[in-house]
């Protein structure tokens, strides 16, 4: 075994990014603070992408391009996150998740 | 370790190693950081960092539109996100025992799993003759607006489109309400 | 394909029941809301045209099988409806033959007049268009019922008959002794049909069992179903279901049945109470139509019954002992309409014991009961109808209310009179003669104990006819009302005058000739002039009457009083009415009613409200689940994908 960055060294490290990720949705209390854990996420599987990209179908750039689509899905998400927090804000001067409760049955 | 270790190859593994640390430290902080603010820079990092990451696996143009687009352009917005929503000095409070011990098991619980199964796994890996395109960014283009099989046009406007949607969704859903009567009255 | 191919009423004879069904749908969903007075005038004119049709067909029926000849059953139109297997299917349709022709005409010809008559008797009541709405469903099911060519057919019409009548009883819903009487009439009947369904499909599986002893089911006609009457009634099978066995049961179960509905001893508690209908309605159903389907039930079915023997013993005795029962109250009541319910299950029960001494082989006494079916018809609907213009014009049903309307309703009281004579058995009116038959055929099948109450019933039919007549019509008036009532428009005395001059007259028509079952014509006299004890019994009943009421009211009153107790009983009905309170009330409510209601309400509802309470609480408990925390959900996904994902890698890899 070397130490070199191999296909399952890259695959660990997104795999902890991302379980990091997982952590920050499932505890964060402040919306955005939700809403950064999921960039998380999203950044984690952009980098998978490209890793199985690189290692898996060198000569074609799929995988990259997947990466772009997710970039650019991350922004689009990025806006409407942003307006629902601020409209959220508005009606109920709070954006702690745990007092967003109107689901509860 | 391998003696036979080119400088390159070594510059290529401290370059890694320094890099997931890095991110993984700047990640921790971006979901624990009682400051939002503080995360948001923490978020910076660690976007920064997954650019470098881009650079390492050769996919220099990718690493670009991530500097521009994520660091310059989605951690912006949250750090807007916060500064509207809240003050940037506010402190949040941690979330209960409970709820944070859940979150530590699903997350656990996940990399376990996903390890567990891609190390069980056998990857087709490419061969090593095989070569990646010249030039990424101009074979991306080429990709992206290409019709024929394989293409990416349809996906490109579809997104073109998804982002029209939401910024049109998020002026709408963002407006004051009451301003707008305040214009329309007048 | 027979002789009645080209003719136009037979071909559309399915018009005859289906055009009342139509006018009911029209009338009760169209007409009705919008115009009473075009109610009743579309209703009658339906009936009126399916009387039309139905003369025409039984013109045409006799005229292509003449007088004397067989009159072969005709199947006019049907469809398959039900088929459970190969020769016992069900269908609908329309059986023409001459028993079906004869009720055909029976009911159409009465509802119409019924119909007619009722223009001018109900005008001005609430519900006018309901009530016509009513008899239209009413003259539907009894068409139905008479020409269904199976018995799965009548039973179906059998109870829609049972419906409607209920609803014609209970039609003035707002007093609480109609509402009470509907629900007797109707919880009576009901019960009395449950016997008739499992006589039903008991008959059927008999019949089916029997096929088999044909050869194998293939060698019959594809058509040939065991719930067909012309499969049951042919020669041969009713012997050969007596020799399976369950043939007797089966058939003193449909009698049961038909008893039910023919008010007889002991089912006959709902038919006097039904009086609190409208009159035309007792007229209608409760005289001339509903009542007798049961005998002609026992006449469609009287080959099975002569074949099972003991059936028909017991019809014929149950049927005589209804006959003087009932005589014997009606000579007691005060209430005119009462007098006449009683007399309809007298008559009945003569139309049944005639049945029940008839035979295979000596089938007068099945003539006889058709034709005092048939007569009967008319001269009690004309008393129902003549006792409605009496009610109508004095506004009371008690007869010691009434007196001296002979001079007010000249009609009325003439007609009336004509039926009485016609009920009383006096030459040359229609009841002398069908009764006569009736009386002989007992006599000449030596059931002498049968012929004696026939003889004696006679009697006491003119006795109690001729009081309620003389103390109606004649003497002194004995209240205020009858001094203003005046005659019935002429909607009411039409129909009176028609059923008058067939009363008068029907009894000339030589009814063997057209109706009988087997070979012979049923002309079997008992080589005995045995209308002269017949008339002399009904002359000395009119002499008592006279004697009794005529003129000096105080012999009546020394009579009853003299009677006492024995009169007492008499005028309580026996005390049946006591009798089935306390069997149901004290034995069954209390023994077997109160301990089911108990198990339903402890235990099967018991057990219904411990799945719903034990729902309740489940979803109280995972209600707590749901938060509203959007965290809390995406927990559960994550950790659910994490479940799916190790379980995919247990069980594929």
């Amino acid at each position: 075994m070397s130490f070199s960055p191999e296909l399952h060294h890259w695959l660990i490290l997104s795999t902890i990014l991302f379980s990091i990720g997982i952590y920050g949705v499932l505890t964060r209390r402040n919306a955005v603070g939700v809403l950064m854990s999921v960039e998380l996420l999203l950044n984690s599987a952009a980098m998978n992408f490209l890793i199985f990209n690189h290692y898996a179908s060198k000569p074609f750039i799929d995988g990259a391009i997947m990466a772009l689509f997710i970039i650019a899905v991350a922004a689009a998400e990025a806006v409407i996150a942003m307006a629902l927090f601020v409209a959220i804000f508005r009606s109920r001067k709070t954006v702690d998740v745990t007092q967003i409760n109107t689901l509860k049955g | 370790m391998d003696i036979t270790l080119n400088p390159a190859d070594l510059t290529h593994t401290i370059a890694f190693y320094t890099l997931a640390l890095t991110s993984i430290v700047a990640a921790l902080i971006v979901v624990t950081a009682k400051r939002i603010f503080r995360a948001a820079v923490a978020l910076a990092v660690v976007l920064i960092c997954g650019a470098g990451f881009y650079i390492l696996l050769n996919y220099d143009f990718i690493a670009g539109v991530q500097l521009l687009v994520y660091v310059g352009g989605i951690v912006i917005l949250i750090v807007f996100a916060v500064m509207l929503t809240s003050s940037l000095e506010s402190i949040e409070e941690p979330p209960s025992l409970g709820r944070k011990a859940l979150g530590l098991f699903s997350s656990l619980a996940f990399l376990a799993t996903a390890v567990i199964a891609f190390s069980e796994t056998k990857f087709p890996l490419s061969s090593i003759s095989a070569e990646q395109p010249k030039d990424v960014a101009k074979a991306v283009g080429r990709k992206l607006l290409d019709y024929g099989a394989g293409g990416y046009v349809l996906p490109f406007e579809v997104i073109s489109l998804l982002l029209l949607a939401s910024v049109i969704g998020a002026i709408v859903v963002a407006r004051n309400p009451k301003r707008k009567n305040e214009g329309s009255a007048t | 394909m027979n002789e009645l191919a080209n003719s136009f009423a037979f071909n559309n004879a399915w018009l005859i029941p289906a055009l009342p069904f139509f006018s009911f749908l029209v009338v009760g969903l169209f007409i009705r809301p919008v115009s009473d007075k075009l109610a009743g005038i579309v209703a009658t004119l339906s009936v009126a045209t399916a009387a039309f049709l139905s003369i025409w067909l039984a013109f045409d029926y006799f005229s292509a099988f003449p007088a004397g000849a067989e009159h072969p059953g005709l199947i006019s139109w049907s469809f398959e409806w039900l088929r459970y297997e190969e020769h016992l299917a069900v269908n609908v349709g329309v059986l023409v033959d001459s028993l079906s022709i004869l009720l055909m005409v029976v009911v159409t010809f009465v509802s119409s007049l019924v119909h007619l008559y009722s223009i001018g008797y109900m005008k001005g009541e609430d519900g006018y268009g309901r009530y016509f709405t009513y008899l239209n469903l009413f003259t539907f099911s009894m068409l139905g019922l008479v020409v269904a060519p199976n018995i799965l057919q009548t039973y179906v019409f059998w109870e829609l008959v049972g419906v409607s009548s209920f609803l014609l009883i209970g039609f003035y819903y707002t007093k609480p002794s109609a509402v009470s009487a509907s629900k007797k009439a109707f919880i009576v009947t009901r019960f009395a049909d449950l016997f008739f369904l499992i006589g039903v499909l008991l008959i059927a599986v008999v019949g089916y069992n029997a096929m088999s002893m044909f050869g194998a089911p293939g060698s019959l006609p594809d058509n040939v179903s065991a719930f067909d009457f012309s499969y049951l009634t042919s020669s041969g099978v009713s012997i050969m279901m007596n020799n399976l066995g369950l043939l007797t049961p089966a058939m003193i179960l449909i009698f049961i049945g038909a008893a039910g509905k023919s008010a007889l001893f002991p089912l006959h508690i709902w038919l006097p109470d039904a009086m609190e209908g409208p009159t035309p309605v007792s007229a209608l159903i409760h005289a001339a139509t509903m009542v007798v389907a049961g005998v002609y039930l026992v006449a469609r079915l009287f080959m099975p019954f002569a074949a099972s023997g003991t059936a028909l013993l017991v019809a014929g005795y149950v049927g005589a002992f209804t006959c003087l029962f009932a005589a014997v109250i009606a000579c007691t009541q005060d209430d005119i309409k009462r007098v006449l319910a009683y007399s309809t299950l007298s008559q009945i029960g003569y139309m049944i014991f005639a049945l029940g001494v008839a035979s295979a082989t000596e089938t007068l006494g099945y003539t006889a009961s058709l034709f005092h079916l048939f007569t009967h018809a008319f001269f009690k609907a004309l008393l129902f109808l003549g006792a409605g213009a009496v009610i109508h014009a004095v506004h009371t049903n008690n007869i010691w209310n009434m007196g001296g309307l002979a001079k007010k309703m000249p009609i009325t009281n003439i007609t009336f009179l004509i039926a009485t004579l016609a009920i009383s058995g006096v030459w040359p009116f229609a009841g002398f003669f069908s009764k006569d038959e009736i009386i002989a055929s007992a006599f000449g099948t030596h059931h002498y104990v049968i012929f004696a109450v026939g003889l004696l019933v006679a009697g006491i039919t003119a006795f109690y006819m001729f009081r309620i007549y003389i103390v109606t019509f004649l003497g002194k008036a004995r209240s205020e009302a009858v001094n203003k009532a005046h005659e019935a428009p002429m909607t009411m005395t039409i129909p009176l005058i028609i059923l008058a001059a067939l009363s008068a007259v029907a009894g000339f028509v030589h009814f063997g000739d057209f109706v009988s079952v087997g070979a012979e014509s049923g002309h079997a006299e008992g080589g005995f002039p045995i209308w002269i004890p017949a008339l002399l019994s009904g002359l000395s009943g009119i002499a008592i009457a006279w004697f009794i009421y005529a003129g000096n009211s105080e012999r009546s009153k020394a009579l009853t009083e003299r009677l006492g107790a024995i009169y007492r009983v008499i005028y309580a009905k026996f005390y049946i009415d006591e009798i089935y309170l306390f069997v149901t009330h004290k034995i069954i409510f209390r023994f077997i009613s109160a301990p089911i209601a108990w198990f339903d309400k402890r235990i099967v509802d018991g057990g219904v409200d411990l799945t719903g309470w034990m729902t309740r609480r489940g979803g109280a408990v995972f209600s707590r689940l749901q938060t509203g925390q959007a965290q809390t959900y995406t927990t559960w996904m994550v950790n659910g994908v994490i479940a799916v994902a190790v379980l995919i890698w247990i069980f594929v890899s």
